[in-house]
């Protein structure tokens, strides 16, 4: 195998950890403010993909040029997303705070399994894979055997900018800290005055949000989106924000390019490709087996 | 002596009539005779709860739980014999009490030392697909292929134990669907098992008698060759039943509730929580196992379709809809949640929708189920005044 | 030979020490009060001492055996049982099946013969159900009516003293108690006291270790009292002398 090959995988593994890592800071935003796992984060990834493609759809009708379509696309689907995460969080996981902590986890991952089944049965023809509009440049460079595509590089850019924009969000806004103070301990920044409850709606709305820039993204670079396309993406998301340690934004992305390798390697080392999820699954089983709380968090002990 | 004599009749009417509606339930084909069924059956919920009755049966029921099962037996056993001839009631049944059968395990897992396993159905699989093998390269007695299933399980699953004794809650849940979906996807792939078609199963034989041929029942004319299946799923689900309510009701059961709410006090009183986390979990996956082996010689074939995570969730389901750890509840959540979207057409389609829409409203409103669980009885007559 | 001896046992959290070279002894019948500030790491010792949290430092022995790296379950096993600060019974179980835990060493839990033995376990349970009744009609004899009614229906002192029960039917030789009178009345907190003085008469090798923040109460019951402040043992003694000792009275007063 020259390197050419060597680099296309490289390239390809890229551009699925951007897209893991966005949907991994999301599961550990959630579990930050509020311990918890929203599982059905990866559907809200397929229906923010799905609103996005309806808005094409639509404006592409009214004859909308594509520059404008792509950028109204975008807004359409974090929005829609960022407001169907603080529904889930308002009226799905806030009320569950006092029950099991599966609880939480199964609700949610009740409520992603009617998302996909509303989207398959009634989307027009959801059960069907859907082709998602080329609306980023797709000139190549060839490089020997690599091939560039540059919407690739603008996926990967535009992910890389969403996680820095998080990150600066929470780190240098007011609401950043608001949310960080929450994650440290409720008690007390209830008590220094943080709105408790908007500060979990925001969260869940951001991290929903970047779930839609993951979803859009997904529909870009493989030209194509179906209904079952956020439970694999989702338990991915999962297992790279598992991988990383609960809670750890940096934990959240390297797990999500660690993912994205694990699949490349297994991809490469097995004839048969479809082994790589297998190989990438079980990888995540051993490493939680030696790591139980990831690979970056610090251990926390149980109060007594 | 009055009291005896009323407790068993009492006993005898309630699986009479238990024992009709499962009939017309399974007999029944048009979407508005079911409906009528079901909304008799809610109807009698409705009102013999609301006269406290539902609470009453149950006590005389668990003051005398070998007549008690045995009435109900029988009851199981006529419904068989009156559906005999027709196939795809049968077949129905079967797949029930299988189901149910997995559920009991599940609750063991879930409802009593809290372990939530996402991956019921991939046990179930990995039960079917040895059996499958297992009639292709070994010529060994049925009923070894059958335990061997389950065996096989329990051990595939001890795979998972050290990562899921070493994680908690939410992480303990995400390594079972990940094996979940390894499980179904690994499966698609392997070609040595069959890859997306799957594999083709012998039925089992009995001294010459084929299961998976029409039996002749003499003067009662032929019976299905799901006869004999539903039978044995039937004795399978029962000898299932008496083993985790006992494990219930026993010092076993005791350390295992101990276990799911509270780890630290639990040890600090001798309890050893890994011991029972393991136990529960290979005796669910080992029931898993059983009935899946079951499946495949009723099926007589099998494929990756029908082990997804969507399957897994459906049995997650049915153990949360009756009531968490209450071991009775799972069979009317598994009737309800099985055969009720193969019965209305309407419905079918809709059926994860509507399951998932359940599910939620349950968790929310009501999160002990619809039958929340009993206090432990460690013996029958524990607590009746005399 | 002491029952117990805990030499410079030391417990760190990241940087932190919330035990700090502690070092103490209990021999057979003693109550001896630990008293300190919030924090000062009377809990953290009981949860070293139960195996909970594992030492960095020191050692822990009973009746001479070395028992510092102990677990949970084995420190249960030499006879050291405890109560929990924030209660750690289960509300949804019955009182008999929060109590009979307490019970584990006497309980048979091999799989076969719950399953298969049933008229064993009967009996068995029948006997256990007497034992209860007992020891709760020494606590509160109108609790015997409620033993298999779930913890939930009761009363905080109730759960209290069932608390307290659970951990001495397994008739242990070093009893822990964490702040019993947490969330009670005075008078409640008197009750539980002289209940446990008349059980410590019948049973006097009992060592009973007493957590407290209620300094009259620390006073009445216990013939010794230690004073732990950051970590450290800063006195040890009687009660009205360590009382007045400086180090005391300032760990005291800073708090304040």
């Amino acid at each position: 195998m020259d390197l050419g090959f060597l680099a296309q995988f490289f390239v390809n593994g890229l551009v699925l950890g951007v897209i893991y890592a966005l949907v991994a800071v999301g599961f550990t935003l959630f579990f930050g403010v509020l311990d918890v796992i929203k599982f059905s984060h990866g559907d809200v990834l397929m229906l923010g993909a799905f609103t996005a493609l309806a808005t094409y759809l639509g404006l592409s009708d009214i004859g909308v040029a594509p520059g404008v379509a792509l950028i109204l696309v975008f807004v359409a689907g974090i929005a829609g997303m960022a407001f169907v995460g603080a529904i889930v969080c308002k009226f799905l996981v806030l009320p569950l705070r006092g029950a099991p902590q599966l609880n939480t986890l199964l609700i949610t991952l009740m409520f992603g399994t009617v998302i996909r089944e509303s989207v398959r049965l009634f989307y027009p023809s959801g059960s069907n894979p859907k082709p998602f509009p080329k609306l980023l440049p797709d000139n190549a460079f060839e490089f020997g055997n690599l091939t560039l595509r540059l919407d690739s590089c603008i996926i990967v850019l535009l992910g890389i900018l969403a996680i820095i924009f998080t990150q600066l969000f929470i780190q240098k806004t007011k609401f950043g800290l608001a949310i960080r103070a929450v994650a440290q301990d409720e008690e007390t920044a209830r008590l220094m005055g943080v709105n408790f409850k908007t500060v979990v709606l925001l969260t869940f709305a951001l991290g929903s949000a970047l779930a839609a820039v993951g979803g859009i993204s997904t529909g870009l670079y493989y030209q194509e989106i179906n209904f079952a396309m956020g439970l694999m993406l989702g338990l991915i998301g999962f297992s790279s924000a598992v991988l990383g340690g609960l809670g750890s934004l940096y934990g959240a992305i390297a797990g999500g390019f660690l993912f994205a390798a694990l699949q490349t390697v297994g991809a490469v080392w097995f004839a048969v490709p479809a082994y790589k999820d297998v190989f990438a699954f079980a990888v995540v089983i051993m490493l939680m087996a030696w790591r139980p709380t990831g690979l970056l968090a610090e251990r926390n002990e149980e109060r007594v | 002596m009055a009291n005896f004599v009323k407790g068993h009749f009492l006993i005898t009417i309630l699986a009479t009539i238990a024992g009709l509606f499962v009939y017309f339930f399974l007999h029944l084909e048009r979407s508005w005779e079911i409906v009528l069924v079901v909304g008799l059956a809610v109807l009698t919920m409705v009102v013999s709860r609301r006269k406290n009755l539902i609470a009453r049966a149950q006590e005389t029921c668990l003051q005398k739980p070998k007549f008690s099962i045995s009435v109900f037996f029988v009851a199981a056993v006529a419904i068989i014999f009156a559906l005999r001839s027709e196939h795809f009631a049968l077949l129905m049944l079967t797949t029930v009490l299988l189901y149910i059968t997995v559920c009991f395990g599940l609750t063991a897992q879930f409802g009593f030392v809290g372990l939530v396993n996402f991956a019921g159905i991939a046990f179930f699989g990995i039960g079917a697909y040895t059996t499958a093998v297992l009639y292709q390269y070994a010529a060994i007695p049925d009923f070894l292929i059958i335990l061997a299933s389950g065996l096989v399980a329990a051990v595939i699953g001890s795979i998972l134990i050290l990562p899921i004794l070493r994680t908690k809650g939410h992480y303990a849940a995400l390594i079972t669907i990940a094996f979940g979906v390894l499980f179904r996807t690994f499966l698609e792939v392997n070609d040595t098992l069959g890859g997306p078609q799957g594999l083709k199963v012998d039925g089992i034989s009995v001294f010459g008698l084929s299961f998976n041929e029409n039996i002749n029942l003499g003067l009662l004319g032929t019976g299905s060759s799901y006869v004999t299946y539903s039978i044995l799923a039937l004795v399978l689900c029962l000898v299932t039943f008496v083993f985790v309510r006992r494990m219930e009701n026993s010092w076993v059961g005791l350390n295992m509730d101990m276990v799911r709410h509270d780890e630290i006090a639990a040890a600090s009183f001798g309890i050893h929580p890994p011991s029972w986390k393991i136990l529960a979990f290979t005796l669910g996956n080992f029931f898993a196992g059983l009935a899946g082996s079951i499946y495949a010689s009723m099926s007589g074939f099998i494929a990756p379709a029908s082990f997804n995570f969507a399957d897994s969730l459906v049995l997650v389901s049915i153990v949360l809809l009756g009531g968490l750890g209450n071991v009775f509840s799972v069979i009317p959540a598994a009737f309800l949640v099985v055969v009720l979207p193969e019965k209305l057409q309407l419905i079918q389609e809709y059926r994860l929708l509507i399951f998932g829409i359940v599910v939620i409203l349950i968790l929310r409103f009501k999160p002990s189920g619809i039958m929340p669980r009993g206090a432990r009885r460690y013996y029958p007559s524990l607590g009746v005044k005399k | 030979m002491s029952l117990l001896s805990v030499d410079r046992l030391t417990v760190s959290f990241g940087g932190l020490r919330a035990l700090d070279e502690f070092s103490f002894s209990l021999s057979e019948g003693d109550f001896v009060g630990l008293i300190g500030p919030n924090g000062s790491g009377k809990t953290t010792f009981f949860n070293a001492l139960t195996g909970i949290y594992k030492p960095q430092f020191g050692s822990v022995s009973v009746d001479g055996n070395d028992v510092t790296k102990a677990s949970p379950q084995a420190m249960y096993e030499v006879g050291v049982t405890r109560t929990f600060q924030r209660l750690r019974l289960v509300p949804s179980l019955s009182v008999f099946d929060n109590l009979i835990v307490g019970s584990q060493r006497g309980l048979n839990t091999n799989l076969w013969w719950n399953i298969f033995k049933r008229a064993g376990l009967r009996k068995k349970v029948d006997e256990e159900l007497s034992r209860c009744s007992d020891l709760l009609s020494q606590f509160n004899p109108r609790l015997v009516g409620t033993l298999l009614s779930p913890v939930s229906t009761l009363s905080m002192i109730d759960r209290r003293r069932i608390e307290v029960c659970r951990a001495l039917i397994s008739q242990p030789r070093i009893l822990l108690l964490d702040e019993p009178s947490a969330g009670m009345t005075h008078e409640e907190t008197r009750m539980l006291m002289e209940d446990l003085l008349t059980w410590k008469e019948r049973s006097p090798s009992l060592a009973i270790v007493l957590i407290e923040h209620e300094m009259g109460v620390i006073d009445r019951v216990t013939n010794r009292c230690v004073v732990l402040n950051y970590g450290k043992k800063i006195a040890e003694g009687e009660y009205q002398i360590v009382s007045q000792d400086p180090l005391v009275k300032t760990a005291y007063l800073g708090e304040e």
